[in-house]
């Protein structure tokens, strides 16, 4: 998020596209209904913020929110897409901010192009774009800077007009998508979409916030990076950035997704979302400029790209100690720098590819996580061995036991880590809001349950041993690995929360902010973006000063409440809240201020500014000083699949494209299958003729509570939810069994008939339109398998999806895929 | 911080009811229940069914999702809390209880938060209750041999506690104070949903009309009839028919006895004239 | 006035509680029959009145035994007289199984005693003759017409038990069931006696003639309160939860209602065997009782 749950009160409308809070996030929704129920809010004279759920299912959220759209799934870029064309053409943007600060002024360079739903510089043949030719038009040198983070300043046009202006290029971007041509793709009848777009057009009023909430409904899309963009686009032109009751708020997994996130569970990161080193780059220098983001305007500060080596320097003397020297920079030759993609899909894509020898799965069940679970588990079927690391038995720790594999042909060596569950350790849970939040251990370990880290800690002893008595090609990083515990063997949480944090090696003292990191070896940060959480004062994300005495722990009586727990960067609580105030630094609305300046310094939430930068000076910094631009980017020529989103069909949909028919699907979307030579399996709407998504219920947490029999009680077997005149149309009564069927493989389950689903009208098909909904839950172990194996043999959803990713994350398209259904009895 | 004794309830506002079922769970660990069997009802998201012995609380899905008309669904009436109802039942604690005016053995007793308190201690398991309750909360517990409902967690308010599924529900649906406080809280809000052209809104339990209020009452976004609660008319005490049926079987037993007199009596007689006739 | 809605659980009260109704109301009709024998006044009826005497006693005993074993916790079945909660007596006026509770242990007592002096009257356990000359004369009439307005209480109570509920059926008609469930009690307390009455060579057959004529009066009440009851369901407009599957226990009950009747009218009841018709009625009075408990609980 970059605003926090609590925020989410001060908007005046709520938009949730892809995303089922009431269900998924069922404790932070409360701030939802607070705003509801807040007079001062909403559109016009208020009365209470308006929530507008656009959904292909009338979920548990819908039923609260003022405004459902019944949406096709995959969409959201046509949808965003219509609104941004309305704010335009009726000038409901912000114009002071958009001019100010977003990059709408900023040149395009000649060549770039859009075209038949390409943009320049594609290739077919490796399908991807050379993002080269969607550059600024840039005038003389390379501007001053951090060695390495800067480019040569790129020409702007504050009138706006240049037809080359990011302004003028969205503006011809977005012009073909009318009101009817959104209807056509998304499924949204004109009318509803105009009410709506009245409704959040007013939005760009200084005095009117708007918040977009989303989570996996975006996500969960080869086209999902541009369907977050788009929303963000619109925030941008309204000037709802950085603003409280505003953002883009992404609501986040399990209850430490965002901790994960941050620490690079991901594979093409550091911690602190530090670029993950290339082949061929020998040197810091080569690294850094090749990953750190480029200034290119002279009052932008980019403070991510000048402190980028101070950060990785950081990182590299916190891991390596003192076999990290300036001479040997600092051991960056210590830092794998894989060849391949190595994404969640890629390692089972190896394993199948016999690549793979083993793989140790923690906190996780690649079988039914997915997608295409027949694939995953014949890859499982190709390893040698499978460790899994988990409190409980989980699909992928008994994955022979799934139904249709024969045990005896699996040579799969598979050994079980009993492991604490996170209720068993204390720890820190980052939430959604960036929010770092201490917890103590709950219940104490049972049986031979060990704590991951002291797992992970014993392991990497024993490696370290064997390099010790037989070397092996390149033992270095292992021998230099720095672990300064009490008990190596058995870190505790609380000392790698300090390491996390980082220090000064002068002092010793712990650091209090990033700001002060170096790249001279003198400090250490395990991850930049959490320095700040454990400095001298002790462990800040244990800190509990909430509603007991709000006058007092929430002195600016915006709900930051500033010594509750900690939240990254450096405890501020609305990201990019220099936005929240005018050039002049006065709050756009002074009833909902992020921070403002008093004449020597900024007040309110931790500015995301120099605390005494004076707005007037003209040489202050622009309000993004993260960016290399400074400003907020309409146009961004760092993401892979183009500049400007565009919207794209799902790999497997049932209509071509209405924009573009040739190009239907994003053309650089990762089709794992295809690459790998293995034929694709896709299926057509002639033989799936029906839209599948799947999703989560309130009652259980994915797989992991199939284990909890009150829960499994509210929610007791697989279903699909079936439209009610789809089920007339098959047949089909309430409770029926059904056999849902895709290209990949079948579900076997009950039908839940509701009206909830229903048909819509879109170009290209005379039929009304169906979707089905798949709920995730379910799969052969659990209380329900333990009691009547025979009944689950189909239920795992994945065994449907897609075996593709978007182009950026390679996140699968669990939302969007075509299946059949029939009457099974 | 204990509580003063003085009436204390919930007001349920309904509108505001997620389905989260997080007040069914909370119910279940604090009383320690473990539930029915679990079972598939596909009846929307309710797998719980009904309140009685092993669910003390019970969210009912009532799904009123308007026809799609030709081919999408018009959005602005159905959404605002009226396609999808929500609402997590429990006993009402009725200021006049059915339940306890037939419970022979007093096991049933209203305590100092003027709250109805069922003692399992003293229940015999007659079922009296059962057939009284006119909201169907209360359940034979097969096992102990005795009737079960929602306790108001007692023993959480001499605690000084909030009950469980309060305390668990995340939206504050469910709000748990003193009766006084509550009805405010209901009456502002109500008014609130009116200005918003909710027409159909309404308080349940607030007032005297049903069972001389409840102290647990809540806001309804339709007819109660659709929750399964009984309107004014048919919000009755059992104990109505206590003076009725005394007084037929009275009167039958009345008539009955006269009757038997004349057939005693005159049978004789008649008995006499046709005797003779009577083959023996 | 509205049609009655209802939300209510049902309290499993089944057959346990079916065979009390039942037993409840051949012992407290049984009881009131010999009392009348008695206040009629002539020594030819005595021997019947004695057997409705000892039939309502034996009849009595399975009744609390019943009603225990319908307990959830059957060792607690004397809460249902002394207050656990509060201290002293649990009586409480208002909850017909308080009150039935309480008439039915003096009820016993009553029976009980009767019985004991209708069997020293004929002759058996010769230590009790004190008893019977005791409740020779006008003490005995004071005492049985106590017992007899008890036995009636124990008949109509058990509708009035089912009435005082918000059970669909049961609490919509709460004139009539009280009364219905006496009147048949009645009817077939009298075809019991009367089945004794034709199969005993010592009861004068009079006797019989005089029980069959009280039977027919019997059945005409019991058929108008059955109508009654029909008729507040049908405005209450859950009559249709009695008929269906039913139809079937209505059948046998109108049968048991004819029975008499027929025996009166054509003599084709004549060659009939004697106890046909008497049992049909007992029947009948199981049925009647079977459809009300069980239907409004399905
Ligand atoms: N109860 C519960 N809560 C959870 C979890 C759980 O398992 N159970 N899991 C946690 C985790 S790990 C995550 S990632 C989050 C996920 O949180 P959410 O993303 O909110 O959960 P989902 O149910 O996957 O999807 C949300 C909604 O997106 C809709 N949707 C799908 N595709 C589209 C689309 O293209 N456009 C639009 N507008 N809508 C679309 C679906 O119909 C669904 O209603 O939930 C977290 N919270
Ligand atoms: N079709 C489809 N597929 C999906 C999704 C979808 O929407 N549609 N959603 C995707 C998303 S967003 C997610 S996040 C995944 C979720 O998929 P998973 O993360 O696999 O789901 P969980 O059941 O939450 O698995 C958590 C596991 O961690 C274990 N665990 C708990 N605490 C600890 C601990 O402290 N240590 C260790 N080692 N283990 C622990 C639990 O026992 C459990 O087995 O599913 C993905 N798959
Ligand atoms: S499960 Fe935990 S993280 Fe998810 S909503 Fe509930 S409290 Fe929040
Ligand atoms: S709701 Fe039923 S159980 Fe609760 S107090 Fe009222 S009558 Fe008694
Ligand atoms: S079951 Fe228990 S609580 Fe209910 S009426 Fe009988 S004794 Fe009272
Ligand atoms: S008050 Fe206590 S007993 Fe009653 S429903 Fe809530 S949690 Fe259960
Ligand atoms: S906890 Fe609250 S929101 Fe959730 S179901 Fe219960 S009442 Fe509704
Ligand atoms: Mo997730």
């Amino acid at each position: 998020m970059t605003n926090h749950w609590r925020d989410i009160r001060h908007a005046d409308v709520i938009l949730i596209n892809g995303a089922n809070p009431a269900e998924a996030h069922p404790v932070g929704f409360q701030w939802f209904v607070k705003a509801k129920l807040d007079p001062a809010r909403g559109p016009g004279s208020g009365g209470g913020a308006k929530i507008i759920h656009a959904d292909p299912r009338f979920t548990r959220t819908s039923a609260l929110a003022d405004i459902y759209l019944r949406t096709r799934v995959g969409t959201d870029v046509a949808y965003f897409g219509g609104l941004i064309k309305y704010v335009l053409d009726n000038k409901l943007y912000h114009e002071e901010y958009v001019k100010n600060y977003t990059n709408a002024s900023f040149i395009v360079k000649e060549g770039f192009d859009f075209k038949d739903g390409l943009f320049s510089g594609y290739n077919a043949t490796n399908r991807s774009y050379d993002t080269s030719t969607w550059a600024y038009e840039t005038e003389g040198d390379v501007l001053a800077g951090a060695a390495g983070s800067t480019q040569a300043r790129a020409k702007r046009d504050l009138t706006l007009e240049h037809p080359r202006s990011v302004f003028q290029l969205l503006k011809k971007h977005y012009s073909r998508y009318t009101p009817e041509m959104v209807s056509s793709i998304t499924g949204i009848p004109v009318d509803q979409f105009m009410n709506v777009a009245k409704i959040v057009g007013e939005m760009g009023r200084p005095d009117k916030v708007m918040t977009i909430v989303y989570a996996v409904g975006l996500t969960h899309h080869t086209t999902g990076g541009q369907l977050i963009r788009s929303g963000a686009l619109l925030q941008l032109l309204l000037g709802n950035m950085g603003r409280p009751g505003g953002g883009m708020n992404a609501e986040r997994g399990h209850a430490n997704i965002q901790g994960n996130t941050d620490h690079a569970i991901s594979w093409e990161i550091l911690p602190g979302y530090l670029r993950i080193p290339a082949p061929g780059q020998k040197n810091l220098d080569q690294y850094v400029a090749a990953s750190a983001p480029k200034k290119s305007d002279p009052n932008s500060w980019n403070f991510f790209g000048t402190n980028y080596r101070n950060f990785m320097v950081s990182i590299l003397k916190g891991w390596y100690g003192d076999a990290a020297t300036k001479s040997n920079e600092f051991a960056f030759n210590f830092i794998p720098k894989p060849a391949a993609n190595s994404s969640w899909m890629s390692i089972y894509d190896q394993a199948l590819k016999g690549k793979m020898e083993g793989v140790i799965l923690s906190g996780m069940t690649a079988t039914s996580i997915g997608p295409d679970s027949n694939q995953i588990l014949k890859a499982l079927s190709n390893l040698k061995w499978l460790v899994v690391m988990d409190p409980l038995p989980t699909t992928s720790s008994e994955f022979w036991k799934a139904p249709g594999l024969n045990s005896a042909d699996i040579k799969t060596e598979v050994f079980m880590l009993p492991t604490t569950h996170w209720i068993e350790k204390d720890g820190s849970f980052v939430n959604s809001g960036r929010w770092m939040q201490w917890k103590e251990q709950v219940i104490p370990p049972e049986g031979e349950a060990r704590h991951d880290h002291w797992i992970l800690a014993d392991l990497f002893d024993r490696v370290k041993t064997l390099y010790k008595q037989q070397s092996g090609k390149f033992p270095d990083p292992i021998m230099a690995m720095t672990l300064d515990y009490k008990d190596p063997k058995k870190p505790e949480l609380d000392e790698i929360a300090r390491e996390i944090n980082g220090k000064d090696l002068t002092t010793g003292k712990q650091m209090a902010s990033f700001a002060n990191l170096k790249d001279d070896g003198t400090t250490t940060a395990g991850d930049w973006i959490y320095t700040g959480s454990y400095t001298e004062d002790g462990n800040l994300s244990k800190r509990r000063n909430g509603i007991q005495d709000p006058t007092k722990n929430d002195p600016t009586g915006m709900g930051f409440y500033p010594t509750w727990a900690w939240s990254w960067p450096l405890n501020r609580r609305v990201m990019y809240n220099r936005a929240s105030a005018d050039v002049d630094g006065k709050p756009w609305d002074p009833k909902r201020p992020g921070i403002r300046w008093d004449g020597s310094r900024w007040q309110g939430d931790v500015p995301d500014y120099p605390v005494t930068m004076n707005p007037k000076d003209p040489a202050a910094w622009l309000p993004f000083i993260m960016n290399g631009e400074g400003v907020g980017r309409l146009y961004s020529n760092s993401m892979l699949d183009g500049p400007i989103p565009e919207h794209y069909e799902p790999v497997e949909s049932p209509i071509p494209n209405p924009l573009h028919a040739q190009n239907s699907a994003d053309p650089v979307a990762f089709l794992y299958d295809q690459a790998a030579g293995r034929p694709n399996r896709f299926g057509t709407a002639d033989k799936y003729p029906y839209i599948a998504t799947s999703y989560r219920l309130t009652e259980h947490e994915h797989y992991v509570t199939q284990h909890v029999p009150l829960l499994v009680g509210l929610q007791p077997q697989a279903f699909v939810e079936v439209p009610e005149e789809l089920a007339k149309e098959k047949g089909i009564k309430n409770g029926d069994q059904v056999r849902v069927s895709s290209e990949r493989g079948k579900l076997e389950v009950a039908a839940l008939v509701t009206k909830r689903l229903g048909p819509m009208k879109l170009a290209g098909s005379d039929k009304p339109v169906y979707h089905i909904g798949i709920p995730i839950h379910w799969g052969f172990v659990g209380v329900t398998a333990d009691r009547e194996p025979e009944k689950t043999r189909f239920w795992l959803a994945n065994a449907l999806t897609p075996f593709v990713g978007d182009v950026g994350a390679r996140t699968p398209e669990f939302k969007a895929f075509l299946v059949n259904i029939e009457k099974i009895r | 911080m204990a509580f003063q004794e003085k009436p204390m309830g919930f007001f349920t506002d309904t509108s505001i009811c997620i389905g989260c079922k997080a007040c069914e769970v909370a119910c279940k660990e604090w009383n320690q229940l473990e539930g029915n069997p679990a079972h598939f009802t596909a009846d929307s998201f309710d797998n719980t069914g009904q309140l009685d012995a092993q669910n003390w609380r019970h969210v009912q899905f009532i799904e009123q999702v308007p026809d799609n008309n030709g081919v999408v669904m018009t959005p602005t009436p159905i959404a605002g809390g009226q396609a999808w109802l929500m609402m997590s039942d429990v006993c009402k604690h009725c200021k006049n209880a059915s339940c306890m005016e037939v419970c022979p053995t007093n096991a049933l007793m209203r305590t100092e938060f003027d709250t109805v308190y069922l003692q399992k201690d003293v229940c015999n398991g007659c079922r009296n209750c059962i057939s009284a309750c006119p909201y169907g909360v209360i359940g034979f517990n097969e096992q102990q041999g005795v009737a079960q409902k929602c306790t108001l967690c007692y023993d959480r308010l001499q605690g000084g506690l909030t009950p469980a599924c309060a305390k668990a529900c995340p939206t504050e649906s469910i709000q748990f104070g003193y009766l006084d406080d509550l009805q405010k809280a209901a009456d502002a809000r109500l008014a609130a949903l009116q200005k918003q052209g909710y027409a159909k809104a309404n308080l349940y339990g607030r007032d005297t009309k049903v069972y001389g209020g409840l102290n647990a009452f809540f806001l309804l976004m339709d007819k109660p009839a659709v929750y399964k609660l009984p309107n004014e008319a048919n919000a009755t005490l059992p104990s109505r028919n206590n003076f009725p049926g005394y007084v037929g079987g009275v009167a039958t037993a009345v008539v009955g006895l006269i009757a038997g007199l004349l057939a005693f009596r005159n049978g004789r007689m008649n008995a006499n004239n046709n005797s003779s006739t009577n083959p023996r | 006035m509205p049609p009655a809605e209802h939300f209510v659980a049902a309290p499993q009260w089944e057959w346990w509680i079916l065979g009390y109704f039942f037993f409840g109301g051949i012992s407290g009709g049984s009881y009131a029959l010999g009392t009348l024998l008695r206040f009629a006044g002539d020594p030819r009826d005595e021997r019947a009145a004695r057997i409705a005497f000892i039939t309502s006693f034996v009849a009595l005993i399975p009744c609390p035994i019943f009603l225990t074993l319908d307990l959830g916790q059957p060792f607690r079945f004397w809460h249902m007289l002394i207050d656990t909660s509060g201290g002293g007596l649990a009586f409480k006026p208002e909850s017909p199984m308080s009150v039935g509770s309480w008439a039915l242990l003096l009820f016993g007592l009553f029976s009980f005693v009767s019985f004991v002096g209708a069997i020293a009257e004929s002759g058996w356990l010769k230590a009790a003759s004190p008893v019977a000359r005791a409740l020779r004369g006008t003490a005995g009439l004071v005492w049985s017409a106590i017992g007899m307005v008890l036995g009636l209480f124990i008949c109509a109570y058990t509708g009035v038990l089912l009435a005082v509920s918000n059970q669909p059926v049961w609490s919509d008609s709460g004139w009539a069931l009280g009364g219905m469930f006496l009147a048949s009690a009645l009817s077939g307390s009298a075809a019991l006696l009367l089945l004794f009455a034709r199969t005993r060579r010592d009861v004068d057959p009079d006797t019989a003639v005089r029980l069959e004529v009280a039977d027919r009066y019997f059945v005409v009440l019991e058929a108008i309160l059955i109508a009654v009851f029909l008729v507040t369901l049908a405005i209450a407009g859950t009559i249709t939860k009695v008929l269906g599957v039913w139809l079937v226990l209505w059948l046998i009950v109108v049968l048991g209602l004819l029975a008499p009747l027929a025996m009166a009218r054509w003599d084709v009841a004549r060659r009939w065997p004697p106890v046909a018709a008497p049992l049909l009625a007992l029947l009948g009075v199981l049925a009647l009782r079977a459809v009300v408990i069980f239907s409004a609980q399905t």
